[in-house]
């Protein structure tokens, strides 16, 4: 926020006639306050003190609070609808299904290294519709939010709530993997315990994209347009469709490194269909690039924090 | 001894950016432009709340009032940790309750039994605290019947006492209260100071906002009158709640420029010997009316204690004369305790019901003597100012 330099507040206060003659006669209540200066003495600005530790902690205590939300999120999406929680499977089926037909239109150009096509599309599709569906819900999760200023909360239980009800959305979605498992009459590798790594760098580089974009909300409104359009674009610059093969071998690091959830969906494939562990390399960079974002986020998130009561 | 309960703030002060209208990018370059070149155009922050400085005892309740817009729910945001100020301090020791406005923790899709969890725990209760009060919530907001119901098929009355009775139920070391007792109706209103009253007692540091000062007055015992932002006084509630009432008069004499087609051009009251207005004595008013031609009118004078309410109205039918008429009502046994009040005054046609000056104040109300309201048993909650003088007798 910008700190520009206030004028002396133009019109000085008229004392009060009523408490003017409450103090003539002696009344200790009655404050007239003449000399109140126009700013504050700089001295006394509020600085949010910076702690890691103590906002963690504080996060901790309002887990009941983070449950609450999730919960009435979750409730208030599905509960309402005939199909219910099926939509959570609905979105990445048809995508799915688009990406087949395309895929099949085109000659089968992809290199699946041998996989069925749909389980190959799908087990990149379902990280990326959990990362979208936490950025875009969290995104939005403070703006115009009225719990905002009525729980008292470390402010980031509102994108974290959205985050985790995109986690059960996910959870619900995997149902439609597994069925096309069975379709496909393959078993999972036996390298598939790496997808809880793989899943946790994941859920972090979520936490962290997913709090900045709130956090941004609030004081850029337009966000709440352009996070949509960035999503979209994301979804084809992601090896969802394609493998990261398609990628030119120099430039997949730095690939990583800008879009984690590259070497997520990599992972995921290599360790859930070709029963390999993951690129080491792809899921290292993967897994820093993660924690940076997350923690600077979580950084510029505080900062901003102060003010979003005022703004929203 | 524990400091649990208390509330310090030293020094506060908080500003808001007056206008956050347009925020197309040609503001902020034009903005950016102005900066740049040193005229920065209006000054587009407002301070609400200036040099604000007081410290509660654990125990006690402060009533805060103040006109529209004096920064009395930011003080309350600020004491409860949801904003941040822009200088100085706030501490407080224990935990911190708020009622700030009952209907938006509700999520009407949900049902009630749902909603009095999910936002037990988004006021800072656990799920076991929640489980522990659940009935007694649910008995208090008078639900019963409906608690396995979607909200959204409740009354409005229901969704607020449901709201109301989870915050009440909270037991923090402070309550923060900020105008909520405007809702439901008047026995449930009276429930809710009830419950109040016994978190109070309970040891609970209290901060109300009501505009409602009647119930300032019989809940808290100390008040703060905040004015554009500035302290006007903090103090004993009776002295504090007095004042503002006097300033509010004031504000209402000044602008008592009385409009419309019959207009009050003086007024005064004594008592029918002359002397000041008192307590149960009988009173005169004297109006000077002025009209614009004959007319036959129906004139309503009432007496208020700064508000628009009034205590008590009189009404006459009359005909009045072209140009000035002295009219005079004479008052039996005034049944109001010494204080300042205020005449209100209206006119209307008396034929086709049409009004001819709008209900306004029209000027001040002393009424003198030494009798008072007599201290009354705690349960009651509001007392209506009005003074009846009683003889007890022993019969057998």
């Amino acid at each position: 926020m910008s700190e520009s330099v206030t004028e002396p507040y133009s019109q000085p206060e008229p004392p009060e006639p009523v408490l003017a003659a409450a103090a003539e006669r002696g009344a200790d209540w009655a404050l007239i306050p003449p000399d109140v200066a126009a700013e504050p003495p700089s001295e006394l600005r509020y600085r949010p003190v910076m702690h890691l530790a103590g906002s963690i902690g504080a996060l901790v205590r309002s887990r009941a609070i983070v449950r609450s939300l999730t919960f009435r999120d979750l409730r208030s999406t599905y509960s309402q609808e005939v199909l219910g929680i099926a939509w959570a499977l609905l979105g990445p089926v048809t995508l799915m299904v688009v990406f087949t037909f395309l895929e099949g239109r085109l000659g089968g150009g992809i290199d699946t290294q041998g996989v069925w096509y749909p389980v190959f599309a799908y087990v990149g599709i379902l990280p990326w519709t959990f990362f979208a569906n936490s950025v875009s819900g969290g995104g939005t999760s403070l703006v115009g939010n009225p719990l905002l200023n009525k729980v008292y909360a470390p402010r980031e239980v509102f994108p974290i709530a959205k985050i985790l009800s995109a986690t059960v959305t996910l959870l619900c979605a995997t149902v439609a993997l597994a069925i096309l498992f069975i379709i496909d009459g393959r078993l999972p590798s036996v390298t598939s315990y790496w997808v809880v790594p793989l899943l946790a760098i994941l859920l972090v580089f979520a936490f962290g994209i997913t709090l900045l974009i709130s956090g941004l909300t609030v004081y850029l409104r337009d966000m709440r347009h352009a996070i949509p359009l960035l999503l979209q674009l994301g979804l084809f610059l992601t090896p969802i469709i394609y493998g990261m093969d398609e990628i030119d071998e120099p430039w997949q690091n730095v690939y990583v490194a800008v879009n984690p959830v590259a070497g997520v969906i990599d992972g995921m494939r290599r360790c859930l269909l070709y029963n390999q562990a993951p690129n080491l390399v792809f899921t290292a960079i993967a897994a820093t690039a993660a924690l940076v974002w997350a923690l600077g986020a979580f950084l510029v998130f505080k900062r901003l924090e102060t003010g979003f009561a005022d703004v929203s | 001894m524990s400091r649990e309960g208390e509330v310090v703030v030293d020094q506060v002060w908080k500003r808001f950016r007056v206008d956050r209208g347009r925020q197309l990018l040609r503001d902020h370059a034009k903005r950016a432009h102005g900066k740049i070149r040193g005229t920065a155009g209006d000054n587009p922050w407002r301070w609400v709340l200036r040099d604000i400085s007081f410290s509660v005892e654990p125990g006690e309740a402060v009533g805060v009032v103040g006109a529209n817009g004096a920064g009395k729910s930011t003080l309350l945001k600020i004491v409860n940790g949801l904003m941040f100020p822009h200088s100085g301090r706030v501490q407080t020791h224990g935990k911190v309750g708020a009622i700030i406005e009952v209907m938006s923790g509700i999520h009407s899709e949900l049902t009630g039994r749902e909603n009095i969890n999910i936002y037990g725990n988004l006021l800072g209760l656990s799920r076991k605290q929640v489980a522990a009060r659940f009935d007694e919530i649910v008995a208090f907001a008078e639900i019963e019947d409906a608690i396995d119901r979607q909200v959204k098929f409740y009354s409005s009355g229901m969704k607020v006492r449901l709201g109301f009775s989870v915050a009440a139920f909270l037991e923090p070391s402070i309550l923060i209260v900020d105008e909520v007792l405007a809702v439901g109706d008047q026995s449930f209103q009276q429930k809710c100071l009830d419950r109040m009253r016994q978190v109070i007692q309970g040891g609970t540091t209290l901060l109300l906002v009501s505009h409602d000062l009647a119930s300032v007055g019989a809940t808290a015992n100390r008040a703060i009158w905040l004015r554009d932002g500035l302290m006007m006084a903090d103090g004993p509630v009776d002295d504090v709640l007095g004042g503002y009432r006097r300033a509010i008069e004031r504000r209402a004499e000044e602008s008592a420029d009385v409009q419309g087609l019959v207009r009050v051009v003086d007024v005064q009251s004594q008592s029918l010997d002359g002397r000041p207005v008192a307590t149960s004595q009988d009173c005169r008013v004297r109006l000077e009316l002025e009209s614009d031609h004959e007319r036959s009118v129906r004139l309503f004078l009432g007496v208020s204690e700064g508000a628009a309410t009034p205590i008590f109205v009189v009404r006459h039918v009359t005909t009045i004369p072209e140009g000035r008429t002295t009219i005079e009502i004479e008052l039996d046994h005034l049944p109001l305790p010494p204080r300042s009040y205020f005449l209100w005054f209206s006119a209307y046609d008396r034929d086709d019901k049409a009004e001819l000056t709008a209900w306004q104040p029209i000027g001040p109300f002393i009424v003198s003597g030494n009798m008072r309201l007599p201290p009354v048993p705690r349960a009651i909650v509001r007392l209506s100012p009005v003074f009846v003088a009683a003889r007890w007798s022993k019969v057998s």
